[in-house]
């Protein structure tokens, strides 16, 4: 992951396809919209979305910090990850402790420390644009197989806990009163967070994480009528964005990130003005 | 009253960063029994119900509750996540499955089975605090809680609304606890008052808390001679939202 030369690894027979760095991508791309279609909604339920933003600028740090110590990055990631929501649901009042000042003093020194270490990295070691906006083209076999596994494990977690996690959506008081556990359910849910900033900064980049998470739910929301109906809608509206950021990177050049980002933004805007010339029309 | 005791709380105190919210407060909620929980505003009411409920720990004393009591619960506050899309129906699954059916019949006895499909961000607050109301009856509940369950509503929708907790208790068989900071209307139903100012001032039947002179010295001598306002009837239905409950909108 964020090497320069990936070292294209030849396969044979079965994984042959694989070698095509196209369909790397896009299956890349694929586990990213199945797991940030829920992890999105949840978190724009639970308004933490912006600490998956802090989470993806502090994870700059942690990929310094596993190249310094000869790990694979996305264990740096994660422990810098875990380290801050663990340290955040520490404290007492974990809304005070999410509040602007600190997000923001986190995710800056998070960015500006790991850039400094990077900095520090023998020349050529990592690909800093590639952290910061992803480098979903160079997805390699092996990032695949981690992206894969560690999205199935938050899937399955998803899936058991689903009905808690919607709960405490709607109101941890009703959710603790009835015999759900609120505070585990919580610190769940920030591990979650963790593993898919980890997941994610590999597709979109450090700098775009918060974008996928926020973007298609916002188009989703504005026909779904259940919490499940809209996590399926956003996985439409994901794959629409990968679909349309994929193709404009491909033939135009662009970086696969920010067209990602371009092209969810855009699908939200045709959203909003077909919903405004149904309701215009007369019936 | 020889019900069957279903929670007991033993001296139970709590303070926050050196003040205190509760001091030693003892009671006892039995089975199918109504408990009010009056007093000002700061007394402490919310922060014992929590308590009861689970939400707040790291308090003082004990509390000796079964672990399999199934409580259901209406907070004072539901703060409606406008991001969220959620219909009454699944409102009403949110902590335990429910069929059709069992939805239909808690939805009816709050008078509120035409809310069914509707969005909850687009209820009035009447409309959202009956349908928080009905689901607290959901999963045979031991116990239900119901923190100020009037507020927001006005004073014919309020009377409806005690009547409305008294069928539920006759009906259902559950212990009721309520908090609320209208006195004189505590309702005829209650077994139990319990007057909280930061402690216990007193606690018993309506009628012998209204004469107790640290209810007096906290409420004065109007609030305890107007208690029996629950008593009047209207010639005329109202529901919870003040309107007329022949009324309904789709």
């Amino acid at each position: 992951m964020f090497t320069t030369s990936p070292a294209s690894t030849r396969g044979t027979g079965m994984t042959e396809w694989l070698d095509d760095f196209l369909i790397r991508s896009l299956l890349a791309g694929l586990i990213m919209v199945a797991i940030a279609a829920p992890m999105g909604c949840l978190m724009v339920w639970q308004r933490l979305a912006f600490l998956s933003d802090t989470l993806g600028h502090a994870a700059v740090f942690g990929v310094g910090l596993g190249l310094m110590l000869q790990l694979m990055p996305i264990f740096g990631v994660l422990a810098v990850a875990l380290l801050i929501v663990y340290s955040l649901s520490r404290v007492s009042s974990f809304n005070t402790a999410l509040s602007e000042t600190t997000l923001a003093i986190i995710s800056h020194t998070g960015l500006a420390g790991g850039i400094i270490l990077v900095g520090l990295l023998p020349a050529g070691t990592v690909n800093l644009e590639g952290i910061l906006f992803g480098d979903l083209l160079a997805t390699t076999p092996d990032d695949l197989l981690s992206l894969l596994l560690t999205t199935a494990v938050l899937l399955v977690i998803l899936l058991q806990h689903w009905r808690a996690f919607v709960a405490v959506s709607v109101s941890r008081e009703i959710a603790q009163a009835e015999g759900i556990e609120v505070r585990k359910v919580q610190f769940l849910m920030y591990t979650l967070i963790a593993l898919l900033v980890a997941v994610m900064m590999k597709v979109m980049g450090v700098l775009l994480i918060a974008a996928m998470l926020v973007i298609p739910t916002t188009s989703a929301r504005l026909f779904s009528s259940s919490p499940e109906q809209m996590v399926s809608i956003s996985a439409l509206y994901g794959l629409g964005s990968l679909a349309g950021g994929l193709t404009s990177s491909y033939h135009f050049d662009w970086q696969t990130g920010p067209a990602i980002v371009v092209c969810a933004t855009a699908l939200l805007l045709i959203t909003l003005a077909a919903r405004r010339l149904i309701k215009l029309a007369p019936d | 009253m020889t019900a069957e005791s279903l929670l007991r709380a033993h001296d139970v105190s709590y303070a926050v960063g050196g003040r205190v919210i509760l001091d030693h407060v003892s009671f006892e909620l039995r089975a199918a029994q109504i408990t009010t929980i009056i007093g000002p505003n700061g007394a402490g009411k919310s922060t014992l119900v929590n308590i009861v409920t689970g939400l707040v720990s790291g308090y003082d004393g004990r509390i000796e509750r079964p672990a399999d009591l199934r409580i259901g619960y209406l907070p004072q506050k539901v703060y409606v996540n406008t991001l969220m899309p959620l219909t009454v129906e699944r409102l009403l699954q949110l902590t335990h499955a429910a069929s059709k059916d069992e939805i239909d019949d808690a939805l009816a006895q709050t008078g509120v089975g035409y809310l069914r499909g509707r969005q909850v961000r687009s209820l009035s607050e009447g409309e959202l605090k009956r349908v928080l109301l009905a689901r607290t009856t959901l999963g045979k509940p031991d116990l239900i809680v119901l923190d100020e369950p009037t507020s927001g509503v006005d004073i014919t929708g309020e009377i409806r609304m005690y009547e409305l907790i008294g069928e539920l208790r006759s009906r259902l068989q559950c212990a009721v606890l309520l908090v609320s900071h209208d006195l004189h209307l505590v309702m005829s139903q209650t077994d139990q008052v319990l007057c909280l100012n930061q402690h216990l001032c007193c606690s018993g039947l309506p009628e012998s808390v209204s004469q107790h002179p640290e209810y007096l010295a906290l409420f004065g001598q109007q609030a305890a001679d107007s208690i029996a306002i629950y008593t009047h009837h209207h010639d005329h239905v109202h529901d919870v939202s003040g309107e007329h409950a022949g009324h309904r909108h789709d």
